[in-house]
C-alpha cells in the first residue's frame, strides 16, 4: 500500500511509501500518528498548514462483515483539537482497492474555485465543480453519478461545507449510492472546504483486490467472526430495529436527552422509538425498508429507509443519535418531522447530532418553541441561506449558546453530546469529558453494561474499557456493531490481522492499538494546548438534578484525571 | 399492587390489533422481577437481557412495589463493550 499525498495548491500528487512506523495502523490510529508527525497542534483547522487526511481501517478492503469503515481526520475546527470521524458507505473500500493506506490532502489553493478531486489508479485529476457548486450533496451526487458512472465512490460536501461551517461534515455514498453515510462530527467538512474541495472521486478501474498473505488462514477467521455476529441476539435487533431501538432504552434509564438535555424522560419516546419506526416503515410499505445495509456485505444491516405515507422514500437512514437530538432534545415527538429535519441537515451536509444540539441551545433563546418542527426547519433554512442566524446555528451549540447568552449547553471541547444523558449514565459522561475527540457517540458508550450507572464509583474503569476499544475497532475499520461479534470472538482480531498482514500479534491487539491511538490523539490536543480542564462537563450538570430520578454528574475530577492511567 | 411494564423490541406481545409494548400488571404485594417474568410469559435470556426497574439495573429477585416502571430490554450496545468477553 501507499501513501498519496495531494497538494490541492500545486494540484500535485506524490506517492510515496509507508513509514515504518504508520504500517501497524490504520483508520482512527493511522489518523493520529499522521497528525502528531505532520501537523503543527496549534495551527489554524482551516488554514493552509492543517490537512484532511482520509485512511481505511486495517481490516477494510475484504468485505468482511461491517469493517470496511472510512476513518477521516484533522484538526477540528469544532473542537481545535483531533478529530477523526468515520463513516460506512463505499469510500473506505474503494480507497483499499486503489492500494492507498492514507490519502493526505494538504495546502490550500490560491483561487477560489471549487474543485472535484478525481483518483485512480493512474492517479489523480483536477476538475473544476462549477457545475455543482452550491448544490446539496443529493443533488450534487446525483450529477456526479450521472458524469462518473454508478462504479465510482464518492465522498463529498454540502452547502454547509462550502460555507466553511464547524458543524459540516463529509457525506460517502452507501451500497444504493445514496450519499447518506456522514463523517459528520467535528466540521471537517469545513477542512474539505478550505482545501477548496467539493468532491472526491473514487475510481477503482483496472485495480484488483488488496492483498491476503494467508487467504486460507483469513477465510477461516472471516468465518469465525461472521458466525459470532450472527448467532449473536443483537444482531437480530438491529437488523429489525436499526440503532433507533436504543431510544426506549434510553428513557427507561433517564438517560433520553429531552428538551435541551433539560429531563432524561420524553413523554412521547414511544413515538419515535424504533418499535413505533418499524411498524410504521412495514405499514407504509413502497420505497420504505426496515431493514438495510450501508456497506456491502454487512450482515447486521442496522440502516433503514424512512418512507412518507404515499411511500416515497424520506430519508435514510433515520437513526438514533438523529431521533435523541432533532427529536426529544427538541421536544419533537413525531417521525415525519424529525425525518424532514434529517433530510434537509443531511442535504446541506451538516451533524445532525450538534445542529441539533444548536436548535436546542436556540430555544432557550427564544428563537424557537419545543415541540416547533416548522420554526426548527425555518432555523435550517437560516443556515442554507448563510444569513448570520444560521451562520450561528450551523457552528454549532456552543457557538450558539456564547452569541445567545445560553448557559446550559450540553457540549465538552466544543463539540455537542449524544443522545445519552451523563447524569443518568455516568460512565457515558466520562466518555464525553475525557475523550480526545470531545462529547462522542461512538468513543465509548456504556449503556450496555449491567452497571448502576448512577453510582458514580467504577464509572471511570468502565470508560477506559470502552474508550480502548472503541478506539481499537476505529483503527480496523470496524463498525461499533461489528465489536459484539468480535467480542464474543475476541482472538478472531488476532488471526484477520495476522493472515491479512503476515504479522504476529497477540490477543490483546485491540487494546494495543486502542491505547496507541488515545495516546497519539492525547499528545496532539496537548501539543494544540488542551489541559485537564479541558476534561470536564458543563457545569450545571454537576449541580442540576434531571428529571424523573434526580441524579447529578458526580463522578469526582480525580477519577476524570486518571481515566487514561492504564 | 399495579406495575407499569415495558416491553422491548423482540420482546413485544403479539396482539390481532398490533404489537403490545406498555401494559399494566397487578400483582400480589411482595411479588419479585421473576413473578413479573412468570406472568407474563416471558423469554428472558440473562445476559443479553437487562431488566430496570425504576431506572435501574435490577435482579430478578428484587422485590417490586407499587407503582413501579419495568423495562424489560434485549440489550444492545449503542457501542459500548464494556469488556472482551461475553458481551
Amino acid at each position: 500500500m501507499q501513501v498519496w499525498r495531494v497538494n490541492v495548491r500545486t494540484k500535485m500528487l506524490v506517492r510515496e511509501s509507508v513509514p515504518a512506523a504508520w504500517e501497524h495502523l490504520g483508520g482512527r490510529g493511522l489518523l493520529a500518528r499522521i497528525m502528531v508527525d505532520e501537523v503543527p497542534g496549534t495551527c489554524e483547522p482551516l488554514g493552509r498548514f492543517n490537512k484532511l487526511i482520509f485512511a481505511p481501517g486495517l481490516l477494510v478492503g475484504h468485505m468482511l462483515s461491517s469493517c470496511d469503515r472510512i476513518s477521516v481526520g484533522g484538526k477540528s475546527p469544532l473542537t481545535r483539537g483531533i478529530k477523526e470521524a468515520n463513516a460506512g458507505g463505499t469510500t473506505g473500500l474503494h480507497l483499499a482497492y486503489l492500494g492507498i493506506k492514507a490519502l493526505i490532502i494538504e495546502d490550500q489553493p490560491e483561487e477560489k474555485q471549487l474543485w472535484l478531486l478525481h483518483l485512480s489508479k493512474d492517479g489523480i485529476q483536477f476538475m473544476p465543480a462549477d457545475d455543482i457548486a452550491g448544490l446539496g450533496v443529493y443533488e450534487a451526487a446525483e450529477k456526479l453519478r450521472s458524469r462518473f458512472g454508478d462504479k465510482v465512490a464518492i465522498a463529498l460536501i454540502g452547502t454547509a461545507g462550502e460555507q466553511r461551517l464547524a458543524a459540516a461534515g463529509i457525506q460517502n455514498l452507501d451500497k444504493d449510492r445514496v450519499p447518506s453515510r456522514i463523517a459528520a462530527r467535528g466540521g471537517l467538512g469545513a477542512v474539505m472546504g478550505s482545501k477548496g474541495l467539493k468532491a472526491i472521486i473514487l475510481d477503482t478501474q483496472g485495480t484488483d483486490k488488496p492483498p491476503i498473505v494467508d487467504p486460507a488462514a483469513f477465510r477461516l477467521a472471516q468465518k469465525a467472526f461472521t458466525k459470532s455476529l450472527m448467532e449473536h441476539p443483537q444482531t437480530k435487533v438491529y437488523a429489525d430495529y436499526g440503532t433507533a431501538a436504543m431510544t426506549r432504552m434510553a428513557n427507561g434509564f433517564g438517560g433520553l436527552p429531552t428538551r435541551n438535555f433539560s429531563s432524561g424522560q420524553f413523554e412521547e419516546a414511544d413515538r419515535i422509538s424504533g418499535e413505533f419506526l418499524r411498524q410504521v416503515i412495514l405499514e407504509r410499505g413502497g420505497e420504505g425498508e426496515p431493514t438495510h445495509a450501508c456497506m456491502p456485505g454487512c450482515t447486521i444491516r442496522c440502516s433503514n429507509n424512512y418512507a412518507d405515507s404515499k411511500g416515497t422514500s424520506l430519508v435514510s437512514p433515520l437513526e438514533y443519535e438523529t431521533i435523541g437530538l432533532m427529536g426529544s432534545n427538541l421536544g419533537i415527538g413525531d417521525l415525519d418531522t424529525i425525518a424532514r429535519l434529517n433530510r434537509q441537515v443531511n442535504d446541506q451536509g451538516l451533524d445532525s447530532i450538534e445542529i441539533g444540539a444548536s436548535l436546542g441551545v436556540a430555544v432557550e433563546a427564544g428563537l424557537m418553541k419545543f415541540g416547533d418542527g416548522e420554526r426548527a426547519y425555518d432555523l435550517l433554512m437560516e443556515i442554507r441561506k448563510d444569513t448570520p442566524l444560521g451562520r450561528i446555528i450551523g457552528n454549532g451549540a456552543v457557538t450558539t449558546g456564547k452569541v445567545f447568552g445560553v448557559l446550559r449547553v450540553p457540549a465538552v471541547k466544543g463539540q455537542a453530546m449524544s443522545a445519552y444523558e451523563p447524569r443518568a449514565i455516568k460512565g457515558t459522561g466520562v466518555t464525553y469529558a475525557t475523550s480526545p475527540q470531545g462529547a462522542d457517540h461512538t468513543s465509548g458508550l456504556t449503556i450496555r453494561a449491567k452497571v448502576n450507572h448512577l453510582d458514580p464509583k467504577g464509572q471511570a474503569d468502565l470508560s477506559r474499557g470502552t474508550q480502548i476499544n472503541m478506539a481499537g475497532y476505529d483503527t480496523l475499520g470496524a463498525c461499533i456493531f461489528a465489536g459484539f461479534g468480535f467480542a464474543a470472538a475476541p482472538e478472531t482480531i488476532r488471526d484477520l490481522l495476522n493472515a491479512r498482514y503476515g504479522w504476529s500479534v497477540g490477543a490483546d491487539i485491540l487494546q494495543v492499538l486502542g491505547k496507541e491511538s488515545l495516546k497519539l490523539e492525547r499528545e496532539f490536543n496537548r501539543l494544540a494546548g488542551f489541559t485537564q480542564a479541558d476534561d470536564r462537563l458543563p457545569e450545571y450538570m454537576n449541580h442540576e438534578p434531571l428529571p424523573p430520578f434526580g441524579p447529578v454528574f458526580d463522578v469526582s475530577d480525580e477519577d476524570l484525571d486518571g481515566v487514561f492511567n492504564w | 399492587m399495579k406495575v407499569s411494564v415495558h416491553l422491548h423490541t423482540t420482546l413485544q406481545k403479539v396482539s390481532p390489533t398490533g404489537p403490545v409494548r406498555e401494559l399494566e400488571v397487578e400483582l400480589a404485594e411482595g411479588a419479585t422481577l421473576n413473578d413479573l417474568i412468570a406472568l407474563l410469559k416471558l423469554e428472558i435470556n440473562d445476559e443479553h437481557t437487562l431488566c430496570v426497574v425504576q431506572g435501574q439495573i435490577a435482579e430478578r429477585t428484587q422485590i417490586l412495589s407499587d407503582k413501579d416502571i419495568v423495562h424489560f430490554i434485549p440489550a444492545i450496545s449503542g457501542g459500548g463493550f464494556p469488556g472482551n468477553a461475553g458481551i
